[in-house]
């Protein structure tokens, strides 16, 4: 008995005396927000956020931002770079923002995805945002209260909510990209005065380039409630003719897309049907008229309508499938999928989309 | 002898099954199997799951014939002394590289996706030790504890729940049956190696009490379960991931949690894994045990675990490069279609011919 727990005590001993796994918190530094653009070099230059950690010892930690850049010619080359350059080992585990610059996103933007969805480390749910002009400008950007990372990333996320912008992590860009049938839609960013970053709209990608077409915020809404539906809510504001304008907030929509396939002409035309729920926030107009909710129905139905047309012509000039079309057509019409082209026949779909409002609440407008 | 003490329920003859048939396979499945199914992965896991029930009553047929006798034991009455040896020899050898296969890929994994700094040898002792220690009793003890962690898996299914936050498409999957009949059906061959372990039964059978009545409900329920809970990851993969970024992930399960983002709570990747090292691991003391009765006899049963585990272990901690651990899992798969699928056929068809052979003499 006594040998057998001499032998325990030994076996513990010598696994319980370290661990080789272990990274200490004082030993790291943490990237919150990323950037790469291209330089007129051709180079690539990547710029990291990074909040050093340091121990003043008794559990009080320091915090530092600081902002760090590093050229390279290539995407994997740039971490290391990062990491030679600091004091401590780079963590990319809690990288919330990835910025990828307007340049270099029409360069494609796969390879720069691939280094935060393959190591162990990687944090697929950074949300990955385009900018106008340089990304590294916009990381740039000193606001006073907290890192700039985690003021975009509050944007990012009261937008989401309101349906602004699509909700674009690693993870689901990725998904996006490698799929033939579907392309994707990021969220981009601008720089609006000298300390101050604000939503831009979407850009409008085929496969994992960047079209250089863009939809401003003012329209993105309509674009997403027609092609990924509604978030929390929605709000859109219109300005419907001379003196009469509204703002309104969707709470609910129904949506429809049906596919007619003419399989010997292959002409694919795709109908969607749009219902909203809206609630109007206000509405100016000739303030002795009173509010008619059936005309204004009508004439928001039709103005929406016109700007669905216009966005659905946009997305076909930039060869982006951002209703995932072509996925549709692979799973319910497999036969006509295989015999088209689809970088070239994308764009002879016909869309016809249809908007119908339907005002639930005036609220305090009436 | 087979007493009451060393005796398992049929009740706890299911958790047997379905802890030693789960474990790293499922992990990495959904990627296997898009490889030549695609969409239609999810026929191909329902389909392994009705062949690996025909072999199930294949063996259950075999042992009404032989009610206290197992797999070993038979053949040596049906071949006789040298060839029954010599297939008993395959037959350890089978369940020895099979336990060191699992080992290797569960280690594998473990560094790549927690432990990338700990040495092999130390993480290879670890699951080895613990092992040992549960191989080496009595079978009901391992049964019960089997039934214990079988909750482990009720948690996972649990924590998998959360993934239905993430977008899903069901269009990937359609139309259903696009790849064709061949192509899903080389992908229920992948999907059977991943629910190997129910060949157990083969091993185990003499212990369970009760047999004549519930064995072969419990046996089919277990896999039936297995198949379920296969199916439904594969299915949970299959809609979650576009076809293409499928192909490139090494083990969607996991990436799937990866994907998942709370304020208080994040990679619940690393959570998944950590709890999955329990089936993992029951499955090689499943292997463990089931190669130590294949060879031992009652009274060396003890030394037989010991030197079975240090061969498992010495396997493991030899340094294989990738390319040879998929030649190492072809040549593990050739000789799984022996021991689990031929010769138990062969040996229900010869001893139905040697029964028909006396009768007519008789007559």
């Amino acid at each position: 008995m006594k040998k057998i727990f001499l032998i325990y005590l030994c076996f513990i001993l010598v696994f319980l005396s370290g661990c080789w796994d272990q990274s200490l918190l004082v030993g790291k530094t943490l990237i919150n927000g990323v950037s790469f653009d291209i330089s007129e070099k051709n180079e690539l230059v990547a710029a990291a956020r990074i909040l050093n950690i340091e121990s003043k010892g008794g559990g009080q930690f320091e915090l530092t931002d600081e902002l760090l850049d590093v050229k390279g010619k290539y995407s994997s080359e740039v971490g290391p770079e990062i990491n030679f350059k600091m004091p401590g080992k780079i963590d990319v585990s809690k990288a919330h923002i990835i910025l990828i610059g307007e340049e270099l996103g029409k360069k494609g933007i796969h390879p720069f995805l691939e280094i935060f969805y393959r190591p162990k480390d990687a944090y697929v749910t950074s949300r990955v945002v385009m900018t106008k002009g340089s990304a590294a400008d916009i990381l740039a950007v000193n606001p006073q209260k907290s890192p700039i990372a985690f003021e975009i990333l509050k944007a990012l996320r009261s937008s989401e909510t309101l349906t602004n912008i699509p909700r674009q992590t690693v993870f689901s860009a990725w998904s996006q990209i490698v799929d033939p049938g579907e392309d994707l839609m990021l969220p981009f960013v601008e720089k609006v005065e000298e300390n101050r970053v604000s939503i831009g709209g979407v850009y409008l990608f085929h496969s994992d380039k960047y079209t250089g077409y863009s939809i401003p915020r003012e329209k993105s809404t309509l674009l997403l409630l027609l092609t990924e539906g509604i978030q929390k809510e929605g709000f859109v504001a219109l300005n419907l003719t001379r003196n009469r304008s509204t703002a309104f907030r969707v709470t609910d929509e129904n949506r429809k897309l049906d596919l007619v396939v003419d399989k010997d002409h292959r002409k694919i035309k795709c109908k969607i049907n749009l219902e909203i729920d809206v609630d109007l926030v206000s509405y100016s107009n000739n303030f002795e008229e009173k509010t008619n909710v059936k005309t204004l129905n009508k004439d928001m139905s039709e103005l929406l309508t016109k700007e669905a047309k216009e966005l659905t012509k946009t997305l076909l000039e930039a060869n982006c499938d951002a209703f995932g079309i072509g996925k549709k057509l692979a799973s319910s019409h497999p036969d006509v999928w295989k015999k088209l082209d689809w970088e070239k026949d994308y764009k002879n779909v016909q869309f016809e989309p249809k908007v119908k409002v339907n005002i639930t609440k005036t609220g305090t407008v009436f | 002898m087979i007493t009451k003490k060393n005796s398992i329920t049929t009740f706890q003859i299911f958790f047997f099954l379905i802890q030693s048939q789960v474990g790293i396979g499922l992990l990495s499945l959904p990627n296997v199997v898009q490889a030549t199914a695609k969409g239609d992965g999810w026929i191909s896991t329902i389909l392994a799951g009705v062949i690996v029930q025909i072999m199930l009553i294949i063996y259950w047929l075999l042992f009404k014939q032989f009610p206290n006798e197992n797999y070993t034991k038979i053949t040596i009455r049906l071949f006789g002394k040298y060839i029954g040896k010599l297939l008993n020899c395959i037959i350890y050898l089978y369940f020895i590289l099979t336990g060191s296969l699992a080992l290797i890929l569960y280690i594998n994994c473990i560094s790549l996706w927690l432990l990338p700094l700990t040495p092999v040898w130390v993480l290879s002792l670890f699951i080895m030790l613990s092992g040992i220690y549960l191989a080496i009793s009595e079978l009901t003890i391992i049964a019960r504890f089997y039934v214990i962690a079988t909750f482990m898996l009720v948690l996972l299914i649990f924590l998998s729940l959360l993934t239905y936050g993430l977008e899903k498409d069901f269009q990937n999957i359609l139309p259903i049956g696009h790849s064709g009949m061949k192509n899903i059906l080389m992908g229920s061959n992948k999907s059977i190696i991943s629910m190997l372990g129910f060949e157990g039964v083969l091993l185990i059978y003499p212990f369970i009490n009760n047999k004549e009545k519930g064995m072969l409900k419990s046996v089919s329920f277990a896999n039936l379960t297995v198949t379920a809970l296969y199916t439904y990851f594969l299915f949970l993969c299959l809609i979650s991931f576009s076809p293409n970024q499928l192909k490139q992930v090494r083990e969607p399960v996991l990436y799937l949690f990866k994907a998942l983002s709370y304020d208080m709570l994040d990679r619940i990747d690393l959570i998944f894994i950590s709890s999955w090292i329990v089936p993992m691991t029951t499955s090689i003391i499943a292997y463990l045990f089931y190669a130590s009765k294949s060879i031992s006899k009652e009274k060396s049963y003890k030394k037989t675990v010991l030197v079975n585990a240090i061969i498992i272990y010495l396997i493991s901690i030899y340094p294989f490069d990738e390319n040879m651990i998929t030649k190492f899992s072809t040549y593990v798969t050739y000789l799984s279609y022996f021991v689990v699928f031929i010769l138990p056929i062969l040996l229900l068809t010869l001893t139905l011919f040697i029964k028909t052979l006396k009768r007519s003499e008789n007559a």
